[in-house]
């Protein structure tokens, strides 16, 4: 129940710069993903909030108090490592009871904690067994409950679930969204994985190279983001992201795609924001889900190169060289490759992006 | 998708098929075949000199009775050699001496080297040659370290320099001379000598202690020495227990350094069992007396070690 | 090129039955994927038929000819055991010869093979780089033209990109595929991923504790899985697997109606997938009861809402942005021709 603010912060290793200047608030009891692809500074930033290493510039606050030079047993930071770093030569209950036996309290009150702890994470029957053995998805649980015990306001998970199967992620997932209900600790979760923050987070905050890029709800990044890099990253698959030129036409403003034979209209209210930059290079965006097929329909065109069909969803990857393009849709509609199909979008669910900056086109 | 679920990532592992699976059977039994020997010489060489003190200790035998050992039987004086052993009082006092020298040199050994050890796993200026310096010791040849040691203790020596300058006073002890002196100048050693090792050894060891775990411990507020106790030294168990079995098997052996230190003297005072045996050996030549002895000390100090051993593990498992 | 096939081939380790009686036909060519939990045999299906172990039961069969006493070299088919990661002290060219350098194969015929693959992969112009200055979808290429250019009669490969980050994943496995298809090589895969395995498999086998619960093409299973477990393993969110009620007639604590006649006999229970199950706004003409909205997870593109329906939660996956509001009553139904059915044993029966 601590709110974060890191001010500035930059983390330098010799010359290698891993985090450029990241100013981002954690609001108290928020659940605050951090998402970006391998080596973007996710991993350093969490450290850092942790105590575990120092940062070159800035400042870490919790609550508007300054965190630089408290000790990370103090911050009152819960933390589930990568790995789980489970006490290997203890047992379940064991390292449920750590945090609270370090802090001295007495064995009738570390006992019915634990047992409480241990009876939400299922892990009861457990209890006494030597947790060197144990798979995965129970160190996974473990991990989370003996950070839990202790009753941190902040509770900081470093990619959690990479290591788990798919099936156990998808109902951890939920657990964890519960147990941040529950208990209303600030949380910071760590993931590459765009699902997983969709699904989990209150706010999403978005990172690439050392760079924070965007931070918001999972349906504002999902619905507004702010630069080709957030655009492509959330979403499965990402937007797709095609180059043409802002042009003028009978229709008003329209976006000449080239390759592809096309010009998009668009709707008023992108058309009027984008009257700015009119005759200049674009990108082109739009959501998978938004793309209409039709075997005979208008729209453009396009060869089906490759259909996957995954459960509920089937992806088409359409079009070759540059232009390419992928459409998801429901099971019902059935696509074949090598067979051409007419793709359309709707107007309003486009987005704008200037192809120099790569920085999203809006409104003022 | 664990990616713990791949268990090889070398690339090209191809290279290990070149076998049929089918023939493994068979390699295991050819392999067993083939080692046979070795293993029967092996266990050969290991018994072969225990059995030989064993039949040796039942006999008055000696190199000057001029029979070859294997004669011996000649001599037979059955259990003689051990009551004999029951009531030398130079012998208990050798073994008591040999105790008490361990139960002092082998603790302070291990709390040096573990202290130097958690000195050296921080980073601090000059650690390199520090740590250089540090294994001196162990490199000196025994017969080295000894002569020096009696140079260090002479009365007109370093030591009584050394002393005399911090105490504004004129010390001259004669250190090797006085029973007591003698006994804590050669226990000087001995933890100078094998402290070193001490240290490596739990050095080795705290390298080897999971950093990630250390560190969540730390977030789970525990204190330094809480983490120490917790989790690091649980962790050091085995090797802990290794390297004092190591020191205690050692020192309850310690000879050269000491010998050419003191003798054994003045008169027995610093007279350890190995002192003892030697003296009995060399000037006695009494052998069938000496392997009783032998055999006696082997076979209490596996018990002693077996006994620690078990006992320690009994403990950490509580 | 040739298929692979089991015949009743069970393997143990002492007490572990790794493998049991497990049947199958690989044909030439095709992308075959054995997908199941962990620990149920998926691994060491892979070892018999390298080679690194030996059936205790049953037949392998490599181009219709039994090959349990071939040794593992003489099979002539390929293991993937890398992380498709390349070695960053050599060019695109250095990392692709590396098997065949390895394996000392003739350099007039390394150089045609390289060649060959590279052509098809479209990275010729590449070859020269070091991976360092390759773009992450260049080096991709690279490595799985690494993994390509020997010429053996099928591909192994065991969970092979489950290192990547999740993004790099998704590319991955649509070009293996588009590359596989292209060269026409067999191709056996293993992965723990549902969603992997349905979009790169031509058929896969769903495995559990040993043995296989079914085969077929990725639609065919997802469309008609043979048991409860197999509906269950395939699928995200997970199928909803509900009793049906005594009366027989409904399901969820009578939140689902049931097409009663239409049912096969002996049901005892039902399953309705995510995206088959219609939420609608609550009205009094709707028959059965209603459900609560317990939770609302917007994925963008999709939208998973979790119902309680008084005694269990049930998911269904929406199309959009809805607005459906947490604690909001809903009225639940599904097109009778989705509804899974399932005898006592967990078998799927079919009206
Ligand atoms: N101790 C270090 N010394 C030098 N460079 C480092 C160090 N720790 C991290 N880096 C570099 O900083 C960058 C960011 O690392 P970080 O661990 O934060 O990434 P991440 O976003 O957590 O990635 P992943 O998803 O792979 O865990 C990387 O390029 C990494 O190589
Ligand atoms: N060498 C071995 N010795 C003993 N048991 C083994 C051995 N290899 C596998 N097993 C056992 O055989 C069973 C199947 O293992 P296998 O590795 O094939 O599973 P898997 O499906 O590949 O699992 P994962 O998804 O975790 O990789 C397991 O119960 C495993 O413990
Ligand atoms: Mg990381
Ligand atoms: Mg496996």
């Amino acid at each position: 129940m601590t709110a974060i603010h890191l001010e500035n912060l930059v983390k330098r290793f010799g010359a290698f710069t891993a985090l450029k200047t990241m100013d981002l608030e954690i609001r108290d009891g928020e659940f605050m993903a951090l998402l970006g692809p391998s080596g973007c500074g996710k991993s350093t930033t969490m450290n850092m909030i942790a105590g575990m290493e120092g940062p070159s510039e800035g400042r870490i606050l919790f609550d508007g108090r300054d965190m630089n030079g408290v000790a990370m047993g103090r911050r009152g930071v819960g933390f589930v490592f990568q790995n789980y770093a489970i006490f290997t030569h203890m047992n379940v209950y064991d390292n449920l009871a750590y945090g609270l036996r370090v802090r001295g309290l007495p064995d009738a009150e570390i006992d019915s904690r634990v047992k409480k702890i241990a009876d939400f994470l299922q892990l009861t029957p457990l209890l006494k067994q030597p947790s060197a053995k144990l798979s995965v998805n129970i160190l996974q649980r473990l991990a989370i409950g003996r950070s839990a015990i202790v009753e941190p306001a902040i509770f900081l998970l470093d990619e959690p679930l990479s290591n788990v199967d798919a099936a156990f992620r998808a109902v951890m997932r939920t657990e964890l969204k519960h147990l941040q209900r529950q208990f209303r600790q600030t949380m910071v979760y760590v993931t590459h994985d765009q699902l997983e923050a969709m699904t989990m987070a209150d706010r999403i905050a978005v990172m690439d190279h050392g760079v924070l890029q965007q931070v918001g709800t999972p349906l504002e990044v999902y619905n507004n983001p702010v630069n080709l890099f957030v655009a492509g990253f959330i979403g499965s698959p990402g937007m797709n992201l095609l180059r043409g030129s802002l042009a003028d036409s009978d229709r008003g403003l329209v976006v000449d795609l080239g390759e592809l034979g096309l010009t998009a209209p668009l709707s008023p209210e992108v058309a009027a924001a984008a009257r700015a930059h009119a005759g200049r290079e674009v990108v082109y965006g739009f959501r998978p889900e938004r793309v209409s097929l039709s075997v005979t329909g208008e729209g453009v065109p396009m060869p089906v190169t490759f259909v996957e069909r995954i459960g509920a969803r089937t992806i088409a990857h359409l079009g070759t060289g540059a232009q390419r393009v992928k459409a998801v849709f429901d099971n019902d509609v059935t696509a074949e490759s090598g067979t051409t199909v007419s793709v359309a979008v709707e107007p309003a669910s486009v987005r704008l992006f200037d192809a120099a900056t790569g920085i999203a086109i809006r409104e003022a | 998708m664990t990616s713990l679920a791949t268990p090889e990532k070398m690339p090209m592992a191809d290279a290990a098929l070149k076998d049929g699976a089918a023939a493994a059977d068979d390699g295991r039994r050819l392999g067993f075949a083939l080692t046979m020997p070795a293993q029967v010489l092996v266990l050969f060489i290991a018994v072969f000199p225990l059995l030989m003190q064993l039949y040796i200790s039942l006999t008055d035998w000696s190199p000057l009775d001029g029979i070859g050992w294997w004669q011996a039987y000649e001599l037979w004086n059955g259990f003689a050699n051990y009551t004999d052993l029951m009531a030398d009082t130079r012998f208990w006092s050798a073994l008591g001496r040999t105790a008490l020298v361990m139960l002092i040199c082998v603790p302070a050994e291990f709390l040096l080297g573990l202290g130097l050890a958690i000195l050296f796993m921080d980073d601090f200026v000059g650690k390199r040659v520090f740590y250089s310096i540090m294994l001196v010791p162990m490199m000196v040849v025994p017969a080295v370290a000894g002569y020096m040691f009696f140079m260090l203790f002479q009365s007109g020596g370093p030591v009584n320099d050394i002393l005399s300058g911090v105490t504004g006073m004129n010390v001259s002890i004669a250190w090797l001379s006085d029973p007591t002196t003698a006994l804590i100048a050669v226990m000087i050693a001995d933890i100078w000598q094998w402290t070193p090792l001490m240290f490596l050894i739990l050095l080795a060891g705290l390298v080897g202690v999971p950093e990630d775990q250390v560190r969540a411990a730390t977030l789970l507020g525990a204190s330094w020495w809480q983490r120490f106790r917790t989790i690091v030294l649980p962790k050091m168990k085995t090797i802990i227990i290794i390297a004092l079995a190591i020191r205690v098997i050692e020192n309850f052996k310690i000879f050269d350094t000491l010998y050419i230190m003191t003798g054994g003297g003045p008169g027995v005072a610093t007279e350890t069992i190995s002192v003892y045996i030697y003296k009995v050996t060399q000037q006695d030549l009494i052998w069938g007396y000496v392997a009783a002895i032998a055999l006696v000390i082997l076979i209490s100090l596996s018990i002693l070690v077996s006994l620690a051993i078990s006992r320690m593990n009994k403990k950490k498992e509580a | 090129m040739a298929g692979i096939s089991f015949r009743n081939v069970t393997k143990r380790y002492g007490k572990t039955v790794a493998v049991k009686n497990a049947s199958f036909d690989i044909q030439s060519g095709e992308f075959f994927c054995f997908f199941g939990p962990p620990l149920s045999g998926k691994s060491t299906i892979l070892k018999l038929i390298l080679g690194l172990e030996t059936p205790d039961e049953g037949e392998v069969l490599i181009g219709g000819k039994p090959v349990n006493h071939v040794a593992p070299a003489s099979r002539n088919v390929a293991m993937v055991f890398q992380n498709l990661a390349l070695f960053p002290h050599m060019t695109a060219a250095q990392n692709i010869r590396f098997p065949l350098v390895e394996r000392k194969v003739p350099e007039a015929t390394i150089k045609a093979r390289v060649d060959e693959v590279a052509a098809k992969l479209h990275i010729a112009h590449l070859l020269h780089k070091p991976p360092a200055q390759l773009s992450g979808g260049e080096r991709q290429r690279v490595a799985i033209a690494r993994a390509l250019v020997r010429d053996p009669v099928a591909y192994l490969m065991d969970d092979p990109i489950s290192a990547l980050d999740a993004r790099l994943r998704e590319e991955t496995r649509v070009e293996l595929k588009r590359i596989q298809r292209e060269l026409g090589q067999t191709l056996i895969y293993v992965t723990h991923d549902q969603e992997e395995a349905m979009s790169v498999a031509d058929r896969m086998a769903i495995m559990e504790d040993g043995e296989i619960r079914q085969i077929g093409t990725p639609v065919e299973i997802y469309d008609r899985p043979a048991s409860r477990y197999v509906a269950q393993l395939l699928g995200a969110p997970m199928m909803n697997l509900m009793a049906v009620d005594a009366s027989g007639l409904e399901a969820g604590e009578g939140t689902i109606i049931l097409p009663g006649q239409a049912m096969p006999q002996d049901v005892a229970g039902v399953g309705i997938r995510p995206e088959d199950l219609k939420v609608e706004p609550w009205a009094e003409s709707h028959p059965g009861r209603p459900a609560t909205v317990y939770e609302v997870e917007p994925l963008g593109g999709y939208t998973v809402v979790t119902l309680d329906t008084g005694g269990q939660k049930l998911r269904a996956l929406m199309r959009g942005q809805p607005d459906v509001r947490i604690e909001s009553a809903v009225a639940l139904s599904c097109n009778p021709e989705r509804i899974h059915f399932f005898g006592a044993a967990g078998e799927a029966l079919r009206p």
